[in-house]
């Protein structure tokens, strides 16, 4: 009997090493991020809202167009603000170079990588990200976990340290479920090791040619009353010119 | 002794999982219950309409070395105006842009009522036309900036007189109520450069300095923008990496000057930059005083307070800094200013000793070249350092606050200014603000006729 058990153990263990020898744990990252983004250029709304408390505190409304830059893999943003009025019509331009434009004064200010985490288009930026571009992921091993729905999700832990230049975090904990390759959560840490956001992903619909997530929750680790949850909305595929991503086509771009 | 060892590991990761399972717990409890996909407010980024309301007190210095010609600043003022930019996309390549400001007002000094209790500045009004996806065309009155630097543009050649009755001295908000220049403008667009050209044609001859007491109301003060003929080219290149300078060539009724941008990241915090433009001129004081002639403020046989020269040298401006932003969310500009023309130390001297002799005239010539430099948007000092900090969500969520301070190299004199605005709502925003001049008599900001202003408002945006 003892040994049976001790065969039918060593065939789950060695069935489980063949399922990683077909599948690494890049590639896994890779199929969540086209879970999440498709590869051609696309056009979204993007709400974030912030929960205080539990309460709604504030809100924010962007149109952001995202495209992939062939050279680089990964996904070059342009975001314009509709919401907050005061904010309506700032733009941030995410790309290889940052700029952020207000047409207040009609200006143009080159901005870092840090400093466009003081705003709110920061988010949606990291949202569109690919992974797998900007991170290299070991696979920690099989777990179930509960998502944003509490039901049960049979997911591949991913361990990911940045690999460029580019990466908003030093590392992230992610969590794929196993055969959908759905992103369900990510853990995003800072370079000290503190927890500063957790994310997940939920309400998975059809969106851009794809089941997609529609939402994202993000927990703020460090402020325990802060949580942000991001809508995508009126997403569609649309013709972005690689002309936009420079400071001199950002006062051009109106409603489109 | 295989099943002992698996027991306990089967044990420690149920103690783990536990753990686990309790931090997730945590976590999910703090998610919000699912509601319908948020949809897109109904705000409309091609219309920004708000209403402002401000009272600033100042407060003047006495015993100045030089003796300032009235009208003295304002000791109160009241201002109330109603700001709109407005996109009318009239095809799916031709749109229609307004910007402007209605004004009413007030301050110590102004009859009530008077013309001047109103005032419309109207900053833009043009019309723009994509030709294509990357080739763009505008006419009308634009409001054109260039330059990379925050506290002095010297590539920001279209900046001169455009300034109207600023609330603050902080230089990114100055630019918020300036009027734009009557051009033609057009501009292609690669995948990694740009070409931008401008003409603002003459249109009829330079006015006055305007001060607070003769403010047209319903005039759009051409005379400020297009008293010249004017033209700027402007093309940018990505060479490599994120380096793409950018050269500026513009003419000024046929004196040309040339210009350069340079930006460059380094690291994820802090992004350098550089600014120069050069041109052949005079130095400060005797472009003032010949503009002050040409526009019939200066009597034309006037002798000038300074040494004065008519021959044009070439001269350079330049700002040169960096910024670095922390992950507290408060962002640094550190810039260091150059301005060829601006005063020398023997000017300073002079300046200083021509104003002891106590002639009204000649005090009225020296102040009228401060206020010159100021009107034409650079420094009187030939050296600044400036420092500005900006942080967002200070102390509070939706708390921001904003402080500079523009020193004068020479004599360690200085502005600062602190700004603080507080987004009470999604439309409704307070603020307060508060500036000093320091520095002693014989100093360039410690000479100025305001020791101080506070402000404090409220906006209201729809």
């Amino acid at each position: 009997m003892t040994g049976l058990r001790f065969i039918a153990a060593l065939t789950v263990l060695l069935a489980a090493r063949a399922a990683c020898a077909a599948e690494t744990a890049q590639e896994i990252v890779a199929k969540a991020d086209e879970i999440r983004n498709p590869g051609k250029p696309f056009k979204s709304t993007t709400v974030l809202t912030e929960y205080r408390s539990g309460q709604p505190s504030d809100r924010n409304v962007l149109v952001v167009y995202s495209k992939i830059d062939p050279a680089t893999r990964q996904f070059r943003n342009l975001a314009r603000y509709i919401d907050p009025p005061r904010d309506a019509g700032k733009m941030v331009l995410l790309g290889a170079v940052l700029w952020f434009y207000d047409p207040a004064t009609k200006d143009s200010v080159r901005i870092s990588p840090q400093q466009r985490l003081t705003g709110q288009a920061a988010i949606g930026d990291v949202l569109t990200a690919n992974l797998a571009v900007d991170y290299t992921a070991t696979l920690m091993g099989e777990e179930t976990i509960e998502d944003a729905a509490r039901q049960q999700k049979k997911c591949w832990h991913l361990d990911m340290k940045a690999a460029s230049e580019t990466a908003t975090y030093n590392h992230i904990e992610y969590w794929v479920e196993e055969g959908t390759h759905d992103p369900v959560k990510a853990k995003f840490y800072a370079d000290s090791g503190r927890l500063l956001k957790i994310l997940y992903y939920r309400n998975f619909l059809e969106r851009l040619d794809g089941l997609r997530p529609t939402q994202a929750v993000i927990i703020d680790a460090v402020d325990s009353s802060l949580v942000t949850v991001v809508d995508f909305s009126d997403s569609k595929f649309t013709d972005i010119p690689d002309t936009w991503f420079q400071r001199d086509y950002l006062p051009h771009l109106n409603a489109q | 002794m295989i099943a002992r060892l698996a027991v306990a590991l089967l044990c420690a990761g149920t103690a783990l999982g536990a753990g686990a399972a309790q931090a997730d717990d945590d976590e999910l409890d703090r998610i919000p219950a699912p509601t319908a996909s948020q949809q897109a407010n109904t705000s409309n980024a091609d219309e920004v309409f708000f209403l402002q309301n401000d009272v600033i007190g100042t407060a003047r210095r006495s015993d100045l070395p030089v003796a300032f010609p009235p009208p003295f600043p304002a000791r109160w003022e009241e201002r109330l105006f109603a700001d709109a930019r407005i996109n009318w996309q009239l095809s799916d390549d031709v749109s229609l842009y307004y910007s402007g400001r209605l004004n009413l007002r007030a301050e110590d000094g102004l009859d009530v009522p008077s013309h001047e209790n109103i005032r419309h500045d109207f900053r833009e009004g043009y019309l723009a036309w994509k030709a294509g996806g990357a080739t763009f065309l505008d006419i009308g009155r634009i409001n054109l900036k260039s330059g990379v630097a925050l506290g002095f543009n010297p590539t920001d050649f279209f900046k001169t007189r455009a300034v109207v009755e600023p609330l603050s001295a902080d230089p990114s908000v100055l630019r918020e109520d300036r009027l734009g220049t009557l051009m033609v403008f057009g501009q292609h667009l690669w995948e990694n450069a740009s070409l931008s050209v401008a003409f603002a044609p003459k249109v009829t001859n330079p006015s006055p300095i305007y001060r607070n007491d003769n403010l047209p109301s319903f005039n759009p003060m051409l005379d400020r923008t297009n008293a010249e003929t004017r033209f700027l080219a402007k093309g940018s290149a990505r060479l490599f990496d994120d380096f793409a300078p950018e050269l500026v060539l513009f003419s000024n009724d046929g004196h040309w000057s040339y210009g350069t941008n340079i930006t460059h990241g380094i690291g994820q915090k802090i992004v350098a930059y550089a600014e120069w433009a050069g041109g052949n001129g005079l130095d400060l004081a005797d472009e003032a005083l010949q503009f002050g002639k040409d526009t019939g403020t200066i009597p034309p046989a006037a002798s000038s307070p300074l040494p004065s020269s008519t021959t044009r040298r070439f001269e350079s401006n330049a700002s040169v800094g960096f910024s670095y932003t922390t992950e507290s969310k408060i962002t640094f500009n550190l810039e260091y200013h150059y301005h060829q023309a601006g005063f020398s130390d023997a000017d300073w001297t002079r300046w200083f000793g021509a104003g002891a002799l106590g002639n009204p005239a000649l005090d009225a010539e020296l102040w009228y070249i401060r206020g010159y430099a100021a009107d034409q948007g650079v420094p009187t000092a030939r050296q600044e350092a400036f420092l500005r900090a900006d942080w967002v969500d200070a102390f509070v969520e939706d708390l921001e606050i904003t402080a500079f301070i523009n020193a004068d190299l020479r004599d360690a004199s200085s502005f600062s200014q602190v700004t603080a605005d507080y987004y009470l709502s999604r439309e409704w925003t307070i603020g307060g603000l508060a500036a000093a001049s320091f520095g002693g008599k014989r100093t360039d900001y410690g000479s100025l006729p305001s020791a101080g202003t506070f402000l404090v408002r409220v906006s209201r945006y729809f």
